[in-house]
């Protein structure tokens, strides 16, 4: 596993490669061009380093992607000129805009229209009501379909860019672990996790690192609406206690892509039904991944899950899902046993080169359960697991 | 928990009278940062940009708010779980559940932080009677003031910071990677019960301009550092930014610095009411004249600064980083950041 998450990672291909399949889609699309301002569509066309954020400091400090289907190179506009890819030229590097400033954001959909021409199509991702106004002239469409076609098949170097998220997030946990004891509390842990993941290499953080303390029954609260378990919520500073049940979820980053690792705890000795449900957790990823081969669709992968628990509670969180995709965002097509519901899952057709997460949990209500994360590469052949196994006994 | 009103709404009142006084009847939020301004909500926090979606609804006629979340975790006491609509993958499904939210039917003038093209489409659809306005002025205009409250949860959150950026002051070494002090700063302020850095920490060998990526790089003696730090505690955002000298400053190290914190002085001084910050802005040496609350938001350069605006103010000279938040007081500029300016 080591050897493989230290395989090098080609930067430039990585870009040209992304940008290749992001033009065809979007030209089969029709657009003359994307407008990007959302974080993970930015680092997907363009490769651009922006520091990870709190949305309340990413949100006014956007960068922004104008990406041409002509083939010519893309526009960034940036607050950090030293995140920019080196296969920018400088006149393509531009400073940073405010895009919730009227002004600022003329000045962008007037470089737009230069750029593009009159009459042309542009697909945008998000819009700002500024910007909403400044390119009221053009036509503009939703950028996402397209932009969600060219990443659900995985280049070779973002493969490697998971995979070594997935690595590093693995190695801290297994460093911060030991910490988890009466006491400690989980703002503790993130420091520790955070700390151990920047030494590691990784140079963000996908989200708020979640140990999150699981009461054995969704009726204890926090109350839920969905009737399932409300997961996942913030940390605090509560100190964990003998006895508590913690669901793990963390995801960092490397080159922009994200690792997502959960797994469960027992804080002291384990719940007498814990080897139990682990075992059956382990058996609906066997069988969901032993379903996953191109051609195969979301609904096969469902019912792989259902008939394993035949009889018992749903093996996922139903207000989230059995699988998501991974990439520049931290959750992306293709999601399948979403509340979308059975159609939309057989509708969902995997081929190689998707990666997918899977996150079944098993759940007797008064004893509580378990929730791990396995990562899946959809392979010619069937599948390949980029991550550990996320059951205990199996690693 | 604490979160930035606790178990007070005096955010949301102060923001239903501003909607009464613009004439907005309803509000569709999707920006966690302004949602948890209004709200208090203390939820899970991502990392970068979402597109707008509707995640939050205050309604002006029964003078509240209902969030987009799974249960009740989280909320503040005066908004309990009957204030809650359930997530869903189905705009369609969403959109339901946000048109049933009591009182939004009704409302002809709903303001929203966002335009998602498709989100908007299907939102016009199911609230026939509702204008869709920019509501960006009236948050942003509601939200600039703070209240003692808000400035003690900020002071609260820069303490935090400073106490991270103590630490990392205490790693600076020759032969120490720029990462390892990043890691520094997310340890210390995670034993201090902060739980995410506001934004990735940028502790760098200073350039010719300043870089905002810590790698591999080693500090050597004769170095500049520049360590800009920020922290979410209870919403609030709390930052610092200073410059350190690796091994001892040389004589045109300490000048930059000593020219770098006069541009800060200078520009915190002026920083007062009617004063608009455009100007200010335009200096070479100044990076950043921002308000700062539960997120760091430009003000537009024509927009005159008031009695009780926070505002972050980063300058940068020949290598040396410095950063401040200053509170915009009635008799006096001052600085809530507490940490040396000097290299040493």
């Amino acid at each position: 596993m080591a050897a493989t998450a230290d395989a090098p990672i080609d930067l430039d291909r990585l870009r040209r490669d992304r940008r290749e399949r992001l033009v065809t889609e979007a030209r089969a699309a029709g657009l003359d061009a994307v407008l990007l301002i959302g974080s993970a569509g930015v680092t997907y066309a363009t490769g651009a380093d922006t520091p990870t954020a709190d949305v309340g400091v990413a949100r006014p400090r956007r960068t922004v992607a104008l990406v041409p289907t002509d083939g010519s190179l893309p526009h960034l506009w940036t607050w950090w000129p030293d995140g920019a890819p080196p296969d920018l030229p400088v006149d393509h590097v531009l400073p940073g805009l405010h895009l919730d400033d009227d002004h600022d954001a003329a000045a962008l959909g007037t470089a737009v229209a230069e750029r593009t021409g009159t009459g042309a199509v542009i697909g945008v991702d998000d819009r700002t009501w500024s910007l909403r106004r400044a390119l009221v002239d053009l036509t503009t469409v939703d950028a996402r379909p397209a932009l969600g076609r060219a990443r659900l098949v995985k280049t070779p170097d973002e493969i490697a860019c998971i995979r070594r998220a997935q690595h590093l997030n693995e190695r801290a946990i297994a460093e911060i672990g030991p910490l988890v004891a009466p006491g400690t509390t989980p703002a503790e842990l993130t420091g520790a996790f955070l700390e151990c993941c920047a030494g590691l290499g990784a140079t963000g953080t996908v989200l708020d690192p979640v140990w999150q303390v699981v009461a054995p029954a969704v009726g204890a609260g926090p109350r839920s609406v969905t009737g399932d378990v409300a997961f996942p919520v913030a940390g605090g500073t509560d100190p964990f206690a003998d006895g508590d049940l913690v669901w793990v979820d963390t995801g960092v980053e490397v080159h922009g892509y994200g690792s997502d690792y959960g797994t469960t705890w027992d804080v002291g000795a384990a719940h007498p039904r814990r080897a139990e449900q682990w075992s059956r957790l382990r058996a609906v990823l066997d069988a969901v991944t032993a379903a996953v081969r191109p051609g195969a669709t979301g609904a096969d992968l469902t019912r792989a899950a259902r008939e394993t628990e035949a009889g018992r509670r749903t093996p996922w969180l139903r207000h989230l899902y059995l699988a998501h995709g991974i990439g520049t965002a931290p959750a992306e097509a293709p999601l399948i046993g979403t509340d979308l519901g059975d159609e939309v899952d057989a509708a969902t057709v995997l081929g190689p080169g998707t990666v997918l997460v899977l996150e079944p949990v098993i759940w007797d209500d008064g004893d509580g359960g378990v929730r791990c994360e396995e990562i899946l590469l959809v392979t010619a052949g069937g599948c390949e697991r980029l991550s550990a196994p996320g059951t205990p006994e199996a690693r | 928990m604490t979160t930035p009103t606790g178990d007070d709404r005096a955010h949301l009142d102060r923001l239903l009278d501003a909607m009464t006084a613009a004439g907005v009847d309803a509000l569709l939020l999707g920006h966690e940062d302004g949602i948890r301004w209004v709200t208090g909500a203390d939820r899970l926090r991502l990392t970068g940009t979402r597109p707008f979606a509707p995640a939050c609804v205050v309604v002006r006629a029964t003078r509240t708010a209902h969030l987009l979340a799974t249960s009740d975790a989280g909320l503040p006491a005066f908004l309990d779980v009957d204030h809650v609509y359930g997530p869903s993958w189905d705009l369609v499904t969403l959109a339901t559940r946000v048109a049933a939210v009591p009182g939004l039917a009704r409302a002809r003038t709903v303001g929203t932080d966002g335009t998602d093209p498709t989100v908007e489409d299907i939102l016009a659809a199911f609230l026939p009677v509702a204008t869709f306005v920019d509501a960006g002025p009236l948050l942003r205009g509601v939200r600039r003031r703070t209240s003692p409250a808000d400035r003690a949860g900020i002071a609260a959150a820069i303490d935090v910071a400073q106490r991270g950026l103590a630490t990392v002051v205490g790693t600076v070494a020759p032969g120490v990677t720029e990462r390892r002090l990043s890691g520094a700063f997310a340890g210390r302020i995670g034993r201090l019960g902060a739980t995410m850095p506001a934004f990735a920490t940028a502790t760098c060998v200073a350039g010719t301009a300043p870089r905002s990526f810590p790698g591999e790089r080693t500090l050597a003696a004769g170095d500049l550092v520049t360590l800009r730090g920020g922290v979410v505690l209870d919403g609030w955002l709390g930052l610092v930014a200073r410059t350190r000298a690796v091994g001892g400053a040389t004589a045109g190290q300490v000048s930059a610095a000593e020219a770098a914190l006069e541009t800060l002085r200078l520009v915190t001084t002026a920083c007062r009411p009617g004063r608009p910050v455009g100007s200010l802005r335009a200096r070479p040496d100044v990076r950043a004249v921002d308000g700062l609350g539960t997120d760091l938001a430009p003000i537009g350069a024509d927009d005159p600064l008031a009695v009780d605006d926070v505002c972050w103010i980063e300058v940068a000279v020949d290598g040396v980083l410095l950063g401040d938040v200053v509170h915009v007081g009635t008799d006096a500029t001052v600085p809530l950041t507490g940490v040396p300016y000097g290299l040493g």
